[in-house]
């Protein structure tokens, strides 16, 4: 589904993903950590697309088979890219319903599927903003104005659910979350999992994993992937922290 | 040294004889003595200059240097007419082409109920309206400082007396329906609205300027417009102005409010088209307890010239005034909003409010932004602010990861951005309307 070469990129001049090496299959649940610093958002934000990251010569990402550094955002979320945010943007007098309303029909003529009409497309996010435990009044206000963090974060979730994506990255997603907010973040990645959907977790906190059971953790340091291994590769991080992979870590710069 | 301004002057007074040749019949009427006043008014004064303050941004040259023809033709057929009414409101319209009332097109006969409407001369015949015309319209004439003021009593040719009976709640909207359409010349046209709102009565005006021509075929014309609105105590009145005038054309609109104790006046404004666009909207206090509130909301692309000047005098203690206007300027256009909040040295408890809030979409757009608070009374609360920006580039991305193209995500966000203006129109229609506006303006190229 996804794969990652040597990819490089720098924001501001400054190098910060120095060579990652990444491959996701089919179904796969990839868990990303590391450190403050160490690239995470980068790899995000390089995925979606987002302009003030260079990324340069030699980087390669195939996505599907196509080289997803050439196409444009709008392009990757309509062959089914998805990024939750880390820190999802308040957009005033943009009412949650017509946002929602807008992207599943721009998605579904991306995908050559005919429009929804109102009425079911109303019924399909009523149905789904139940699975985010968020009331139904929230589709009646500004898209995250005045939101809480946790319900921002439950809000990136309800659209990763009507959108029903290819490969979701959720960027540090349960950053700042409690428990209850946390699992709903959970749930909702459980249920969407299936054979020819791939997530991809980033996050700081071993915490989430205990609900999402990954199928690989990696460790990410200084822009490279320094380790890979199985779900219990993030209990050893959380107990013994980031310091024993920095040490372990070659130092080739 | 005479003003260079002047040789402008002197062919508006050319015009008049023209002008006055066609009226007929009118001339043996006082009305028509009004406006002889108002052009031997207007032979001494001149146009303003940038020089001059008020004016600063905001150059006549453009709008004054045509030679107008003042009889332009008033055609239309009736079926181009449906698309300029506006869907579900609940009003009486009267259509005027290229100026000029179509009666036969015209509600006239099911005018609102409560509602009285007659041109200005046969209000001046009334004993009932006589003193009333003749009050609100001296300012106008022989009094006044402003050349387009003085223009206008002197061309107005379609004038109208408006009088809503002391204690009338007007529930039906009159709906004022300018349609453009093209002509060989430039044409000139001076609309003319004196409207009086009895004690305690309510009504809801509505006027919309729109233009027939498309593409090359635009229309070319100045339209000169002024109201003169008095309400009585406790009247309240909405006032919205929806303007999509052509792109070839220049739309001066002077609105004078004067306010009796507790009377309430709301104002909302949309203005799309227009190549020169200029608002003068005045609000004057004469008792305790008023409000006034002023809402508009522009949108300007290619070379359009957009102004809203606002003053509100508060002049007497314990009144309110609420200023919101917010604009969009892509392309070259050029917006100014020039907001004055007089509070005088008796106006004690005064509450003024007035935010201005732009956005500039391209390198070459320009927003000149001037609050102006004078503030002589010291136990009151005024704030103001004044804000221009760009389009949130964070929040187009991340329309964009979802799957939004770039193009219709920049439009989403400046339906919003205006959005915050036109929420505040209490009528459901016309908020629809406008926003239906917006959106077609947004999505031309």
């Amino acid at each position: 589904m996804l794969k990652i070469k040597n990819l490089k990129a720098s924001v501001d001049g400054n190098q910060i993903l120095k060579g990652l090496n990444l491959e996701v299959k089919p179904g796969e649940v990839h868990a990303i950590m590391g450190p403050n610093g160490s690239g995470k958002s980068t790899l995000s934000n390089v995925l979606a697309g987002r302009e003030d990251y260079e990324v340069e010569e030699g980087s390669i990402v195939e996505y599907l088979g196509e080289d997803l550094l050439e196409l444009d955002v709008e392009e990757r979320a309509k062959k089914g890219i998805f990024l939750a945010f880390q820190y999802p943007v308040e957009i005033p007098g943009v009412t949650t319903a017509t946002f929602l309303k807008e992207i599943i029909n721009s998605v579904r003529e991306a995908q050559g599927k005919e429009a929804l009409p109102a009425p079911q497309i109303l019924k399909l996010m009523r149905e789904k903003i139940k699975m985010v435990d968020l009331p139904q009044e929230f589709l009646k206000r500004s898209l995250n104005e005045g939101f809480s963090g946790g319900e921002k974060k439950r809000n990136e979730m309800l659209q990763m659910a009507l959108l029903e994506p290819q490969l979701a990255i959720l960027d540090e997603t349960d950053s700042g979350l409690d428990i209850d907010a946390m699992k709903v973040v959970a749930n909702v990645v459980n249920e969407l999992r299936k054979q020819d959907r791939s997530f991809i977790i980033v996050t700081h906190y071993q915490r989430l994993l205990n609900y999402i059971v990954p199928d690989f953790v990696h460790v990410l340091h200084n822009g490279r992937i320094v380790k890979s291994g199985d779900k219990s590769l993030a209990l050893e991080l959380e107990d013994k922290g980031y310091d024993w992979v920095k040490k372990e870590a070659p130092q080739t710069v | 040294m005479t003003n260079i301004q002047d040789k402008h002057i002197d062919r508006f007074l050319t015009l008049f004889q023209s002008f006055e040749g066609a009226l007929n019949g009118e001339k043996g009427h006082p009305m028509h003595e009004w406006r002889r006043k108002a052009i031997h008014r207007l032979k001494d004064l001149s146009f303003p200059t940038r020089r001059h303050e008020e004016w600063k941004y905001t150059p006549v040259t453009k709008v004054v240097s045509p030679t107008y023809s003042v009889n332009p033709n008033s055609e239309l057929s009736e079926k181009k007419l449906e698309k300029f009414k506006i869907d579900d409101l609940n009003a009486a319209v009267l259509v005027f082409v290229n100026g000029q009332l179509r009666k036969d097109l015209s509600d006239l006969d099911q005018l609102p109920q409560g509602l009285q409407l007659m041109p200005m001369s046969e209000a001046l015949d009334h004993p009932d309206y006589q003193d009333i015309v003749k009050e609100l319209y001296i300012s106008s004439t022989e009094k006044t400082e402003d050349p387009f003021l003085a223009m206008n009593a002197a061309f107005s040719k379609e004038n109208m007396f408006i009088y809503v009976p002391a204690n009338t709640h007007v529930t039906q909207a009159l709906h004022i329906l300018h349609i453009n359409t093209p002509e060989e010349l430039p044409y000139f046209y001076n609309p003319q609205k004196l409207i009086h709102l009895g004690k305690g009565s309510k009504m809801v005006l509505v006027e919309s300027y729109n233009d027939l021509g498309e593409g090359d075929t635009k229309s070319e014309y100045f339209n000169n417009m002024q109201n003169v609105i008095h309400l009585k105590g406790n009247a309240q009145m909405d006032h919205y102005k929806l303007q999509r005038e052509s792109t070839r054309s220049s739309h001066l609109n002077n609105t004078s409010i004067y306010q009796d104790r507790d009377s309430v006046y709301s104002n909302y404004q949309l203005d799309l088209g227009g190549l020169w666009v200029r608002n003068n909207l005045n609000a004057y206090h004469k008792g305790e307890n008023v409000t006034t509130n002023f809402y508009g909301a522009f949108l300007g692309k290619g070379n359009q010239h957009m102004d809203a000047h606002t003053l509100v005098d508060h002049a007497i203690p314990h009144c309110q005034s609420n200023e919101l206007y917010k604009g969009i300027l892509d392309d070259k256009a050029h917006g100014v909003f020039n907001g004055k909040v007089m509070v005088h040295k008796d106006a004690q408890k005064t509450n003024a409010f007035q935010q201005n809030s732009s956005l500039l979409l391209s390198e070459k757009a320009v927003m000149d932004a001037k609050p102006q608070l004078e503030i002589f009374a010291d136990d009151v609360k005024c704030s103001h602010g004044a804000t221009i920006g760009h389009l949130d580039e964070s929040s187009v991305f991340f329309l964009r990861t979802r799957g939004i193209n770039e193009k219709r995500a920049k439009e989403m966000l400046q339906e919003a951005f205006l959005l915050e203006v036109i929420e505040n129109m209490p009528n459901e229609s016309l908020r629809a309307y406008a926003s239906k506006w917006i959106a077609e303006k947004l999505a031309s190229e």
